[in-house]
């Protein structure tokens, strides 16, 4: 400065000063140091973060696989239905949220939050289904408020639909919502809470063939969630098809014959064990049901005291009664203890081990031999013949016709049944064996529980002459267009070691019962060498007579058929019970012929 | 008032450098904000020319005059923001409200003007080696009553804000080993008793999600991460002008107003945040070397509290912008879009600018 005695000395202060700057500089390059550090070194993992940031991966729920019947019809298919989600990251107020959404959607607050809350583990971004199966009145109510509503949307998704309602509802089955216990299952890994899946029937037991593969839409988002534009898509892969052994007329046919009367019914060829027809009543209808909150209708099923969820065929448990003959004739021709000359005098009744037992026929059939008491069903006969035997060997042989354990057919919750024996007894009821019990077993009653599917097996057998048979629902499925057997037919072609010709004698006794005026001649089909056989179950346990006197109703019997046709060659086996039907020759027989006919016109 | 002289001797660089930095700070708002409604471009476009013509208005009226009717602005200043916070209170809750908390922040704003003018006032006569009691205790009793009173509106962040501009006069007047630790234990004392007593919930998360941001990511931790996440995935050469995936589909909060240097980060990549950075760094060196030019002590003062108030700002809020720092709710300083702020860092300026022009004046 040129006139340093004008100005006061500021040296100190300007030093100070100057001194700041460094500081100030040094803070620069620590600035410019640590943005290389997150713009350069970082930076894949931000721009990552970034990508994440805008780009929202949403699932394309797939077509559910068709199911059809063996000609093609289809059992089971899809239609669009809108569903409306809330995605909880867009409320700007969670409450005030939920009041409107439930004012347009005439919910209940409560329902509505419990619903939210259900899924309160997964991401705020992503979509809770509060609403299924919309209106298209409902659809537009949400539009027209998108923008005041960020927070709920509508999406479309593929619905389980079955176009014959009730028609086989019991092989089908149905869809619900995946319970949290299934999410943490292997075989449910890839799906999502919200998901529905199979939850009985062909549904659950080919749920990973017909669920096909999500899809994923991966969308551009801006931070409320809005979607600004699609980046790319993975299109999802449709289930694939199902084409079922069942023949839609006889299946059909068959729950018409049971309509408004509780029982089951199977027809299959005994050959290849394919099932033709499989029908319970009483029935439901799955379409009223498939949504993800379960509504009174689907509570009112469950606690019905009919349980129509119920498939009777393979759940329903009952005594064989008369149907068990055979398996005591087998047994007997088997232990050389009866042949075609033994005979045995029927007088209406016995007395054995101090206790009179009856047979159905009061007046007695007189002097019967093996033929005549199939075909007459006379129940002194197999007494005698049972008492012979001993309840061991007749159980040793009602498993090896496959009573007490389950036939393996392709649906879940198949019960195996009962075959009482002393051993079981000891075991079950902690009390020993009374002699008389095997007498009723005899006659297929006493604690011996099969169910409808057991039956038609064990005619199957009786029909292949000793051959076994694999029961099956699935016949193909159809992968793109193309046919394919993914599933080993499961047909073992076993042999039960039982001689053919002993077969041969049961199967004449079951042609007499149908065609030379016995117990199950009104199951006769002209031209078709009908063989069958009756039963009339008495229902004897307690809970069930409780349940009979609760709903009012007469004492009956299970009404009982089973039989195929024809004699030589059998292409095809009918079995069927009517609860509470009485005798089994007036109520099931004819019921029988009806199915037995409806085969020989369509296939014969 | 004015004469050739000191038209002559008017920094047109240290102007120049003032006018870049707003302009590019106008180019980023555009950036951030063209898509959502409100013009803010344009209302920054509006305040710089406003604020360019205080500025050269304010250069006709010598800074000592300024100066001497300091203890007026800073009381006109006090009694404003005590009569905000006392009005304000009594029609709170109604809508009218709300625009008065648009006014509220302007007086904060201009107070430091009144603070920087008073504590000059205050140190120009000071010929001591060291800050003295008096003068350490006056000024901090004249910067605690605004601090207070701003922080009672409440508004933190611009309230600390003038601690730095203390800071700046007792680094000048000198601090002793002594008062250095006794301002340290002063300061770490208000600290422990403010966490215990007078911050609100929120204003506490900010500061421990400074420790750990994933801790809550999409609550108090939200804006770090999206910020840091926004700078981060910019890159080398960043996403392009106008294409930041964080700022235009707008995860990023407060894109054109307190994170408007995550825009830069994101939108020019580490290039653009050095060029820009040194544009900056030109800017403040020029204020600093100001304060050399200055002929009397109050002119120092001045130039280097203009220039730590400024520094101080820029440092808090990018570090803020990177996750070093609480968030405080400062803007960056011409960068950032906001009038009160523009504005009072201009008269900042012409302060600056005014000491410089009157520098060979005689007394």
């Amino acid at each position: 400065m040129m006139n340093n005695k004008i100005y006061e000395d500021l040296s100190l202060v300007l030093s100070r000063a100057r001194i700041s700057f460094v500081i100030v500089r040094v803070l620069f390059v620590i600035l410019i140091l640590y943005f290389w550090k997150l713009q350069i070194l970082d930076y894949q993992k931000f721009w990552l973060k970034s990508e994440a940031n805008r780009i929202r991966e949403i699932a394309i729920p797939p077509q559910r696989g068709l199911i059809r019947d063996r000609n093609g019809v289809v059992l089971a298919k899809n239609i669009a239905s809108f569903k409306a989600s809330l995605i909880r990251e867009n409320c700007k107020n969670y409450d005030e949220s939920c009041a409107n959404i439930s004012a347009l959607l005439e919910l209940e607050p409560e329902v509505l939050k419990e619903r939210v809350d259900k899924y309160k583990s997964l991401p705020v971004f992503q979509p809770i289904v509060i609403k299924d199966n919309l209106t298209h009145e409902e659809v537009a109510r949400i539009k027209s408020r998108q923008y005041e509503l960020p927070e709920l949307i509508v999406q479309t998704e593929p619905k389980r639909n079955y176009p014959f309602g009730t028609l086989a509802s019991h092989v089908l089955g149905y869809l619900q919502e995946i319970s949290p216990a299934e999410m943490d299952m292997e075989q449910y890994k890839h799906r999502r809470l919200g998901d529905l899946v199979g939850r009985t029937g062909i549904e659950k037991q080919y749920e990973q063939i017909l669920a096909g593969t999500e899809g994923k839409l991966f969308e551009i988002v801006d931070s409320l969630g809005r979607g600004i534009g699609e980046t790319s898509k993975i299109n999802p892969v449709r289930g694939d098809e199902i084409k079922l052994t069942i023949d839609f007329d006889l299946q059909k046919k068959a729950e018409e014959i049971l309509e408004g009367r509780e029982g089951a019914v199977v027809v299959m060829k005994p050959n290849t064990g394919e099932i033709l027809a499989m029908a319970s009543y009483p029935n439901f209808d799955p379409n009223r049901f498939i949504n993800r909150f379960t509504p009174e209708e689907w509570m009112d099923l469950i606690n019905s005291p009919e349980f129509p969820l119920e498939n009777r065929t393979i759940r329903g448990l009952y005594a064989p009664g008369s149907l068990f003959k055979p398996t005591i004739a087998l047994a007997g021709l088997d232990q050389g203890l009866v042949n075609d000359s033994t005979t045995v005098v029927c007088h209406g009744s016995t007395v054995i081990y101090g206790h009179p037992f009856a047979c159905w026929k009061r007046d007695g059939h007189g002097v019967v031999n093996l033929y005549s008491a199939i075909q007459h069903s006379c129940n002194i006969y197999f007494y005698q013949l049972g008492k012979r035997i001993g309840i061991e060997e007749i159980a040793r042989y009602a498993r090896m016709l496959g009573f007490g354990s389950p036939t393996l057919i392709d649906l879940p919750g198949e019960k195996t049944g009962l075959v009482p024996d002393p051993e079981w007894k000891k075991r079950v009821r902690d009390e020993l064996w009374y002699p008389g019990e095997t007498i009723s077993v005899s006659i297929g009653q006493g604690p011996l529980l099969v169910t409808p599917l057991q039956i038609a097996v064990y005619t199957a057998v009786i029909a292949n002459r000793g051959l076994k048979v694999a029961p099956h629902l699935y016949e193909v499925e159809i992968h793109e267009g193309q046919e394919i057997r993914r599933l080993q037919e499961n047909n073992p072609g076993e042999r039960i070691p039982i001689p053919e010709i002993y077969f041969e004698k049961i199967v004449q006794g079951m042609w007499k019962a149908v065609n030379e005026s016995g117990t199950a001649s009104l199951a006769r089909v002209r031209d078709f060498n009908v063989c069958g056989k009756t039963g009339s179950a008495q229902v004897v346990s307690k809970a069930t007579a409780e349940k009979l006197a609760k709903q009012k109703r007469e004492i009956k019997t299970h009404s009982w058929f089973t039989g195929f046709a024809p004699k030589d060659n059998p292409e095809v086996v009918v079995s069927l019970i009517v609860e509470y039907g009485g005798g089994g020759g007036a109520t099931a027989a004819p019921s029988g012929r009806e199915l037995l006919e409806l085969y020989k016109t369509k296939y014969d | 008032m004015i004469n050739q002289t000191q038209i002559k001797n008017i920094d047109w660089i240290l102007i120049a450098l003032l006018v870049v930095n707003t302009m590019i700070g106008i180019a980023v708002i555009y950036s951030s904000s063209h898509h959502v409604p409100g013009n803010y471009y344009l209302r920054q476009i509006f305040w710089t020319l406003l604020s360019l013509v205080v500025l050269f208005v304010l250069l006709t009226v010598g800074y000592n005059l300024l100066v001497t009717y300091s203890l007026y602005f800073y009381f006109g200043c006090i009694s404003i923001l005590a009569a905000i916070l006392i009005f304000g209170k009594l029609i709170a809750g109604t809508k009218s409200w709300i625009k008065l908390e648009f006014i509220q922040i302007q007086p904060s704003e201009i107070t430091k003007i009144a603070i920087i003018l008073l504590l000059a006032r205050v140190f120009s006569e000071y010929k001591k080696k060291f800050l003295s009691k008096d003068a350490g205790l006056s000024s901090i009793f004249f910067v605690f009553m605004p601090v207070m009173l701003v922080a009672l509106q409440p508004d933190l962040g611009t309230a600390l804000s003038y601690i730095p501009i203390l800071l700046a006069s007792f680094i000048l007047a000198g601090l002793t080993r002594k008062t250095l630790a006794l301002l340290l234990i002063i300061t770490l004392v208000a600290v422990i008793i403010s966490w215990g007593f007078f911050l609100k919930d929120y204003q506490r998360d900010r500061i421990t999600t400074l420790l750990s941001p994933e801790k809550d990511p999409l609550g108090s931790g939200y804006h770090i991460i999206q910020s840091k996440i926004a700078i981060g995935s910019g890159g080398l050469f960043g996403k392009g002008y106008g294409r930041g995936t964080q700022s235009q589909l707008q995860f990023l909060p407060a894109r054109h107003t307190d994170f408007i240097f995550a825009v830069i980060g994101e939108e020019l990549g580490f290039v653009g945040v050095v060029v820009i950075g040194v544009f900056y760094f030109l800017f403040l060196a020029r204020l600093f070397q100001s304060v050399s030019k200055s002929r009397d002590r109050t002119g120092v003062y001045i130039i280097f509290m203009v220039a730590v108030m400024i520094t101080s700002q820029f440092f808090v809020n990018v570090f803020m912008t990177i996750g070093l720092f609480p968030i405080a709710g400062i803007p960056l300083p011409l960068l950032s879009y906001g009038g009160s702020s523009l504005l009072t860092n201009y008269i900042a300026v012409s302060l600056v600018l005014n000491v410089k022009m009157r520098r060979f004046v005689n007394i």
